[in-house]
C-alpha cells in the first residue's frame, strides 16, 4: 500500500490540541452558564424572600392600621378595660415574628431549611429584636438614605451561603408614638408590661427597625452548579462530538481520497493488464503463424528431402555397380576400389538421409499417448538386436512390470536407439551385458540403460545429444550421429528428458524421464 | 496379347536402373514408358497420340512413380481408378518417398501395393525381382474384367 491509512490515529497531538481546546471553550462557556445561572437563582431567591417580608409588612400594616384603631376605639367606648394590653393581639412585632416561626415549622414539615428572619431595632421592647451591630449599621443607612428601599447580600454562616435581604421597616409616624412616644402616653396595660424604656421615645420621621431576613442559598448553588455542569458536559460534549465529527470526516474523506487513487490505480493496472494480455495474444497467435509456416516448411522439406535427395543417391550407386559390371574387364583395381568406395559412400549418405527423416518426423509426428509395456517393448527390441548381431551374445537383463505413458511408435523409438547403442558399444566386451531398470527419483520413474561398453568421455557430454555428433569414429563404431538427437527431442516432446553418465572404458548410463 | 508393363517415371536414371533391374532378373516383357502422368493418362485412356490404340490393350502391371511433373503420381492413380475400365488394373506404387501419409493416400486411393525404391541398388534390383515374379508370375488376373490377359 502506498497510501499510508489516515485515521484518528494519525495526529495524536491535533487531536490533543483539541480535546483541550474544547474543553477549555467548554469550561469558559460552563463559567459563564455558572454566573449567569448564579445571578439568576440569586435574584428568583430574593424575589422569594422579598416576598415573605412583603406578606410580613401586610401583616404588620393589618395590626397597625386595622386592629390598633379597632382596640383604641373599644378603649375608648370603654368595652375593653383601659389598662388592659397583650403582645399576642397587640404587638405587630411579637405577631410577626411568632407568625414566622410557624412558618418555619411548615416549612421544616415540608423537608427545607427553615429561614431566619428579625425585625431588628436599636432600642427594642423585647431583647430578641436587639439589633446586631451589622443590622443597626443597616438601620442607620436606610435612616440616611430614604431612597434605599431594600439590602442584600450573600453571606456565609458556618461556611454555607446564605442570602441575607432587608428592608426599612415603617417610619414612626403619630400613630406609632401613641405606644412607641414617652410612656406615660402608652397604654397602661403595656406601661405595666414593659417596665423599661425599651420601645418608648421613639421620635416620629425616623424607621426605628430594620427588618432582615436570611434564606439558605446551598439549593440555589447546588441548581446553578447543576446547570452550569450540565450545559457544561454538554458543550463539551457537542464540543468533542463536533471534533470527532470533523476528524471523522476528515478521515472519511483522505480514505475516500486514498480509496479513489487506489481504484484509479487499479483501473490502470487492469488496462495495463488486458493491454499486454492483447499483445501477448497477438504474439501468441504471430508465433503460432510462424511455427506453423516453419512446421509447413519442415514437412516440405523432410518431403523433398525423402525424394529428391535420395533419387540421386540411388543413380550414382546404380550406375556405379553398373560400371562394375558391364566393365570390369576394362577397369583395374584401383578402378574397383574407386567404385567400392562411391557404392560405400552413398550407403552411408542413404542411412543418413533415412536417420535425418526420423529425426524431423519424431518432431512433426503429433503425439499419440497410451500406456506402454516398456519391459515387453525392451525385450522385443532386444531380440531384433540379438538376431542381427554377430559375436557373444549380450546378456540383457529387463527389470519386469515397467509401465509408462507415451506415443508407442516414438518411445519404441527412443528404447531401439538407447538399447541399439547399448549393443553396439557394448560389443567389443568378450561378456557383453546390457540392462534396462527403472528407479524413483523423488516421485518420477527415472529408466534408465545401462550397458559395459566402451563408454565415452564425460568431457563431451554436451556434444553427445546433438544432430551428427559422434564420439567415436565411424570405422570403430558405425553410426550417424543422428540418434540420441532424435531421443532427446522425442523425451523433451513428452515433456521428460534424458542425461547420461560414463567415462571411457566403463561403460555407459544413459537416464531418462518420461515427463508427467 | 503380350505381357506388358507399364512404367511411369519421369527420371531418366531411374528409368534405366528399373529397366537394367528387369533384364538382370531375367525378366523380358515389354516395358512401356510414360515420362510424365499425362502421358501415362493418354496412354492408358487411348487420348490424344495414343488414341488409335487399342483401348482392350492394357499393361499387366504399372509401376508409378509419385513424385511427377505435370500430373502427381496420386492423381494419376486417383483419374486411373475414377476409369471404369481401368478401375481394377493393378497398379503398384514405386516410389523414393518413405513418407506415412503417401503410404496411406496410395492404399486409400486403391493402390494395389506400394514399394519403396532403396538407395542400394543391389537391394532395388531384388525389389524389382520380387515384383516381377509377383505380379508377371505369380498374380492372377479374371480376363472378365478386360485388360491383360
Amino acid at each position: 500500500m502506498k497510501n499510508r491509512k489516515p485515521g484518528l490515529s494519525g495526529s495524536g497531538s491535533g487531536i490533543l490540541k483539541w480535546v483541550l481546546a474544547a474543553a477549555a471553550g467548554a469550561l469558559l462557556v460552563g463559567m459563564l452558564a455558572y454566573g449567569a445561572i448564579s445571578a439568576y437563582v440569586i435574584r428568583r431567591a430574593e424575589d422569594n424572600i422579598h416576598n415573605v417580608l412583603l406578606t410580613h409588612r401586610g401583616l404588620h400594616r393589618y395590626i397597625q392600621e386595622i386592629m390598633h384603631p379597632a382596640f383604641f376605639k373599644a378603649q375608648k367606648d370603654q368595652d375593653v378595660a383601659l389598662d388592659y394590653y397583650s403582645p399576642i393581639i397587640f404587638s405587630s412585632s411579637y405577631i410577626v415574628r411568632l407568625l414566622h416561626g410557624f412558618y418555619n415549622e411548615e416549612r421544616i414539615k415540608d423537608g427545607r431549611l427553615p429561614i431566619y428572619y428579625k425585625m431588628a431595632a436599636d432600642n427594642p421592647r423585647n431583647p430578641v429584636n436587639k439589633a446586631t451591630a451589622m443590622e443597626s449599621a443597616l438601620l442607620r443607612r436606610f435612616n440616611e438614605d430614604r431612597t434605599l428601599k431594600e439590602y442584600h447580600e450573600v453571606v456565609k454562616v458556618d461556611g454555607a451561603p446564605f442570602l441575607l435581604h432587608a428592608i426599612p421597616f415603617l417610619e414612626t409616624n403619630a400613630a406609632c408614638l401613641r405606644c412607641h412616644g414617652k410612656r406615660q402616653d402608652a397604654p397602661l396595660g403595656l406601661q405595666a408590661l414593659y417596665p423599661g424604656e425599651g420601645g418608648f421615645n421613639e421620635r416620629a420621621g425616623v424607621i426605628r427597625a430594620v427588618e432582615i431576613i436570611r434564606a439558605p442559598l446551598s439549593h440555589e448553588r447546588y441548581t446553578a452548579f447543576l446547570v452550569a455542569g450540565i450545559i457544561t458536559g454538554g458543550m463539551l460534549g457537542l464540543g468533542l462530538l463536533l471534533l470527532f465529527n470533523s476528524q471523522l470526516r476528515s478521515t472519511v474523506q483522505s480514505r475516500t481520497l486514498a480509496l479513489e487513487g487506489e481504484i484509479k490505480e487499479r483501473i490502470l493496472a487492469e488496462n495495463q493488464v488486458r493491454e499486454l494480455n492483447q499483445t501477448l495474444e497477438r504474439r501468441v497467435e504471430e508465433r503460432t503463424t510462424q511455427l506453423q509456416s516453419a512446421n509447413r516448411e519442415l514437412d516440405a522439406f523432410a518431403y523433398s528431402v525423402s525424394h529428391d535427395l535420395r533419387s540421386p543417391l540411388r543413380a550414382i550407386d546404380g550406375f556405379s555397380q553398373a560400371l562394375e559390371e558391364d566393365f570390369a574387364g576394362t577397369l583395374d583395381a584401383t578402378g574397383k576400389d574407386y567404385l567400392l568406395r562411391i557404392r560405400r559412400g552413398c550407403g552411408r549418405m542413404g542411412s543418413l538421409i533415412e536417420d535425418l527423416l526420423k529425426l524431423s518426423r519424431s518432431a512433426r509426428r503429433p503425439l499419440e499417448t497410451s500406456e506402454l509395456d516398456l519391459s515387453a517393448m525392451a525385450r522385443e527390441i532386444g531380440e531384433e538386436l540379438q538376431a542381427g548381431g554377430s559375436g557373444t551374445p549380450t546378456e540383457f537383463i529387463v527389470q519386469p512390470g515397467l509401465k509408462g505413458s507415451g506415443d508407442p511408435v516414438l518411445i519404441r523409438s527412443v528404447l531401439a536407439n538407447l538399447l541399439g547403442n547399448a549393443f553396439k558399444f557394448s560389443s567389443r566386451n568378450p561378456q557383453p551385458k546390457v540392462e534396462f531398470g527403472a528407479a524413483l527419483e523423488g516421485e518420477t520413474v527415472a529408466y534408465f540403460v545401462q550397458d559395459n561398453g566402451v563408454g565415452f568421455d564425460m568431457r563431451y557430454v554436451e556434444r553427445l545429444f546433438g544432430a551428427f555428433q559422434r564420439l567415436h569414429a565411424a570405422e570403430d563404431f558405425p553410426g550417424t550421429g543422428i540418434g540420441l538427437a532424435t531421443v532427446q527431442r522425442i523425451l523433451a516432446r513428452h515433456g521428460g528428458a534424458i542425461r547420461a553418465e560414463s567415462g571411457p572404458g566403463q561403460g555407459a548410463r544413459f537416464t531418462f524421464t518420461l515427463g508427467a | 496379347m503380350e505381357k506388358y508393363i507399364l512404367l511411369v517415371e519421369d527420371n531418366p536414371d531411374d528409368e534405366l536402373l528399373t529397366l537394367r533391374a528387369l533384364k538382370k532378373n531375367n525378366i523380358a516383357n515389354k516395358v512401356v514408358v510414360a515420362r510424365d502422368g499425362g502421358e501415362a493418362l493418354d496412354f492408358l485412356h487411348c487420348l490424344g497420340p495414343h488414341a488409335d490404340r487399342d483401348p482392350q490393350d492394357l499393361p499387366e502391371i504399372v509401376l508409378l512413380d509419385l513424385n511427377l511433373p505435370k500430373i502427381f503420381g496420386l492423381d494419376v492413380l486417383k483419374r486411373i481408378r475414377a476409369e471404369q475400365r481401368t478401375s481394377t488394373l493393378p497398379v503398384v506404387i514405386l516410389t523414393t518417398s518413405s513418407e506415412e501419409r503417401d503410404m496411406v493416400e496410395s492404399y486409400r486411393l486403391g493402390a494395389n501395393s506400394y514399394i519403396r525404391k532403396p538407395v542400394d541398388f543391389e537391394q532395388f534390383t531384388e525389389a524389382v525381382r520380387n515384383l516381377g515374379m509377383y505380379w508377371l508370375v505369380l498374380n492372377q488376373y479374371p480376363h472378365s474384367l478386360g485388360g491383360p490377359a
